[in-house]
C-alpha cells in the first residue's frame, strides 16, 4: 500500500477515508471556501464594513455552477475548458502531498517539497492558458501579465522555500517537520525565508499587491474575463484552494505542520490532534496574507518585478548562505 | 431539492454590471456611492464586475442614445442566462427629459427587457441599494427563475 508511515496497516477503507474525506479533497473544498469567507469578512471588518454571510462562498459557487456556461466564438474550445480544470487538479494533487494528520502526508518520498513546489506552479501556467486562448484582448493582455510576472515570485519562493530543507539536509517533508520539532532554533534561523516566503506567496495567488494580473480597474479582469459559469466556479474554487495549500505549505515547512503530535491510543485520536494543530498554524499563515492584502494597494508590474529582483531574491541568497553556514559551524 | 438550493444562491450572490447608456452621470456617481463601506453591499452578496460574462444583474443609467443602443443589447447578449436588469433613474425608466430628443431611443425598456426600475433624478444611493434587494426579494418569491 503506499501509505506513509502514519497511516500503516490499515485498511483499504480508511485509505478511502483520507483520500476523498478527512483530510481529502471534501475537507480541502469545505477548508477553501472557508478562507475565502476567511478572506473577504476580515478584510470587510478592516474596512469598518459588516462583510458577507458565512456561507457567501459557498452560494457564489452554487450560482456560478448553475449559469449558462458560454464559450466565446474566438475562444480555442478545448483549451479554454482544460485551463481550469488542469488548475484544479494540480491544486488538489499537491495537497495529498502535505503531512496533515501524522508527520507523513498519505504517500512521503524523498524530494516531496520538489514535486508539491512544482505541482504549485501549474496554476499560474493554466491560468496564462485560459487568458490565452479565451480569444479576448483583455484575456491574453492578462495572460501575458501572468507570465511575465511568473519568474519574479517563483524564484524568491523556491530558494525560500529550500532554506529549512539545506538545513536539515533533506528534500522530504516529513525529515524536515521532525527536525524542526527537536530544533526548534531552526525556526528563529529561517525567520527571514519564511518572510520572503509569504511575500512570494502572496504574489503567487495574485493578491494585493501583485494582483497586476487581474487589476480589474485596468484590464477588467485579467485572464478570466471571458470565463463565465462553471469554468469560472472551477477557477476560483482553485484559487482558493492554492491559497490553503500554499499557506498549508508554509505552515509545514517553516511552522513543522501537525508536530507536536501527542501520541494517544487509539491511533485516530492523535490524528484528529494533529489535524487541529495543523489548521491552527495554517490560519495563522492565511491570516498574515490577509493582512498583508488590506493594508496595502496594488503596484505596477515594473515595480514588482525590480521589487523582486533588487529585494526578494538577494534577501533569498543571504537566507540560504545562513542555512549553510549554520550547518557547517555545526548545525543548531 | 437543486431547485430550492440554485434559487437560494442566486438571491444570495447577485453580481452586478454597472452600465451608462447616455446619463448625464448623476444616476453614475450615486450608483457607486451605493457600493462604498458605509452601505456595504457586500452584506447581501453583491460584489461589481467590470466584465458582462460575470455579471448577473445588468445596472443601467440614462436614456438609451441611437448610438448607445447597439452597445446596450451587446453587452446584454453577453451576459450568460439566467440575468435581470435594473434601470436606475427617472431617464431609463422613461425617457425623462430627453424624451423625444432627435439622438434618444427611448427608455432602457425600449431595447431590452426590463426587471426593476428605481426612480429618481438621481436615486438617493439607499434607494439603489433597496431596489436591489427589493428585486432578489421578488425572485426569491417566485418570479423569473
Amino acid at each position: 500500500m503506499v501509505c506513509g508511515k502514519g497511516v500503516e496497516g490499515i485498511d483499504i477503507l480508511l485509505t478511502l477515508l483520507y483520500l476523498f474525506i478527512f483530510p481529502g479533497f471534501l475537507f480541502l473544498f469545505a477548508f477553501s471556501l472557508f478562507t475565502e469567507y476567511l478572506d473577504r469578512k476580515i478584510y470587510a471588518r478592516m474596512q469598518r464594513r459588516v462583510g458577507p454571510p458565512f456561507l457567501q462562498p459557498f452560494a457564489d459557487l452554487v450560482k456560478l455552477a448553475a449559469k449558462e456556461d458560454v464559450v466565446p466564438e474566438k475562444a480555442e474550445h478545448f483549451m479554454f475548458t482544460a485551463a481550469p480544470i488542469i488548475g484544479l487538479a494540480a491544486i488538489f494533487a499537491a495537497y495529498l502531498y502535505l503531512p496533515i494528520v501524522s508527520s507523513t502526508g498519505l504517500h512521503s518520498f524523498n524530494g516531496d517539497l520538489v514535486v508539491v513546489l512544482y505541482l504549485l506552479t501549474i496554476p499560474t501556467l493554466a491560468l496564462f492558458l485560459g487568458g490565452w486562448y479565451s480569444g479576448n484582448v483583455f484575456g491574453q493582455k492578462g495572460g501575458m501579465r501572468v507570465a511575465s510576472l511568473l519568474f519574479s515570485y517563483e524564484i524568491p519562493f523556491f530558494l525560500a522555500l529550500l532554506t529549512p530543507a539545506l538545513i536539515e539536509g533533506s528534500w522530504k517533508m516529513a525529515d524536515i517537520v521532525h527536525f524542526e520539532i527537536s530544533h526548534p532554533l531552526e525556526f528563529i534561523v529561517s525567520l527571514l525565508g519564511f518572510v520572503i516566503a509569504l511575500i512570494a506567496l502572496q504574489g503567487k495567488l495574485e493578491r494585493l499587491p501583485f494582483d497586476i494580473p487581474e487589476a480589474e480597474t485596468e484590464i477588467v479582469a485579467g485572464p478570466l474575463v471571458e470565463y463565465s459559469g462553471r469554468r469560472l466556479a472551477l477557477f476560483r474554487l482553485a484559487r482558493d484552494a492554492e491559497m490553503v495549500v500554499g499557506a498549508g505549505l508554509l505552515a509545514v515547512v517553516f511552522l513543522a505542520g501537525p508536530e507536536p503530535i501527542v501520541q494517544l491510543e487509539p491511533v485516530y485520536l492523535s490524528w484528529i490532534v494533529g489535524a487541529l494543530v495543523f489548521l491552527v498554524k495554517t490560519l495563522f499563515v492565511i491570516f498574515l496574507l490577509i493582512l498583508m492584502k488590506s493594508a496595502v494597494a496594488r503596484i505596477r508590474t515594473d515595480q514588482m518585478i525590480s521589487f523582486a529582483y533588487k529585494w526578494l531574491i538577494p534577501l533569498a541568497l543571504v537566507q540560504i548562505f545562513i542555512a549553510i553556514m549554520v550547518r557547517f559551524l555545526g548545525g543548531i | 431539492m437543486f431547485k430550492g438550493l440554485v434559487k437560494w444562491a442566486r438571491v444570495k450572490s447577485p453580481w452586478i454590471l454597472h452600465m451608462n447608456c447616455g446619463s448625464c452621470n448623476g444616476c453614475d456617481i450615486e450608483i457607486l456611492a451605493a457600493l462604498i463601506p458605509r452601505l456595504d453591499v457586500e452584506r447581501f452578496g453583491v460584489l461589481l464586475k467590470g466584465t458582462p460574462r460575470h455579471a448577473d444583474v445588468l445596472v443601467c443609467t440614462g436614456p438609451v442614445t441611437k448610438q448607445m443602443k447597439e452597445r446596450l443589447k451587446r453587452v446584454y447578449d453577453q451576459m450568460p442566462e439566467p440575468k435581470f436588469v435594473v434601470v436606475v433613474g427617472q431617464c431609463g425608466s422613461s425617457g425623462g427629459i430627453y424624451q423625444g430628443a432627435y439622438g434618444v431611443e427611448g427608455g432602457i425598456d425600449t431595447v431590452i427587457p426590463v426587471n426593476a426600475y428605481i426612480p429618481g433624478c438621481p436615486p438617493r444611493p439607499d434607494a439603489i441599494a433597496d431596489g436591489l434587494i427589493k428585486l432578489l426579494a421578488s425572485i426569491d418569491k417566485g418570479g423569473k427563475p
